[in-house]
């Protein structure tokens, strides 16, 4: 059972979806929201004065908010085709029906200024063999999310481990 | 606002961040995960928290990133650039707890013509590591 539930996820890596387009454009205002809920006092966001005199030359997102302005809006409800989601799927009926996010990593290529346009391509990478952790067993899925501006430069590569297990008992 | 920044050529490998910590409350969960625009109910809805096995609603991941690069920046001043964060997650921050945030520069070196360092930094709360893990920047060179 659990051998073949391997092999069913083994047969999905490379598969990929997108691009999505995120529903904002970068804008102060969720820069400023941002920003306060972080308390997060760096210029580079929030001070036109200080920013324009930068290497950017006015006012950038934080890199680490390129998710935010990624994330599916609430209403229109988007069903999006992403691999991680079916691959979490079939593990929920499969019986693996905890969930815990191990490791997440960004690295950053481009600044994300006011205007710009995101959007984003989500890649399904890797499958663990069957690990026994101190939650229960199960696997490790890692997807990758390409963010690309609307120059199609790659603003950000991030990948993201999840561990789909059968809870210990 | 200031805008004091840190320079490459006085930095040493070992030199440590200068410790913070931040209160989390039930509106900094909320605040964040609207912020972070993370509708996923385990963020502001007690009972779905509670049905998921947390024991209360909990800080989501994007706002440990964005607390991660908030903690670089304000020790680097803002001419460093982020290039690379890697995040490793641990015990979840509930309200209530005390986040607090260390970290250590670990190497410092040169790629092409970017002056960089990796910064090792640890969030922890009363359970024990929240997250940790390892955040390269480029700093302003002087010379």
């Amino acid at each position: 059972m659990s051998q073949d539930i391997y092999e069913r996820l083994q047969k999905m890596v490379g598969e990929e979806a997108g691009p999505f387009e995120a529903a904002d454009e970068v804008n102060k205002a969720m820069i400023r929201h941002w920003c306060e809920a972080m308390e997060d006092a760096n210029p580079l966001y929030s001070d036109e004065n200080y920013a324009k005199k930068s290497r950017y030359g006015g006012v950038i997102a934080p890199p680490q908010m390129v998710q935010a302005y990624c994330i599916p809006p609430l209403w229109p409800k988007r069903v999006l085709p992403d691999p991680q989601a079916k691959a979490v799927r079939m593990m929920d009926e499969a019986g693996y029906a905890g969930v815990v996010a191990t490791t997440t990593s960004q690295e950053y290529f481009k600044p994300m200024r006011i205007g710009d346009r995101l959007s984003y391509k989500i890649k399904f990478v890797s499958v663990s063999p069957e690990k026994t952790t101190r939650l229960g067993t199960g696997h490790f899925l890692t997807s990758e999310y390409t963010y690309t501006n609307q120059k199609g430069e790659v603003v950000c590569v991030q990948s993201f481990t999840i561990l789909k297990f059968k809870p210990a008992v | 606002m200031t805008a004091k920044s840190i320079y490459w050529n006085d930095v040493k490998e070992g030199d440590a961040l200068p410790a913070q910590k931040r209160e989390i409350t039930r509106t900094t969960v909320v605040a964040t995960a609207i912020a972070t625009r993370d509708f996923t109910p385990v963020h502001h809805d007690h009972e779905a928290a509670q049905k998921s096995g947390a024991n209360d609603i909990f800080l989501n991941i994007l706002t440990t990133g964005g607390l991660i690069g908030k903690y670089m920046t304000d020790w680097s001043g803002p001419e460093a650039q982020l290039k690379k964060m890697v995040i490793r997650l641990g015990a979840t921050c509930y309200p209530g707890d005390i986040l607090v945030s260390g970290g250590k520069v670990v190497k410092k070196y040169t790629a092409g013509s970017e002056h960089l360092v990796d910064v090792e930094y640890n969030f922890s709360v009363a359970m024990g590591p929240h997250a940790w893990g390892t955040v390269t920047m480029a700093l302003p060179n002087k010379g």
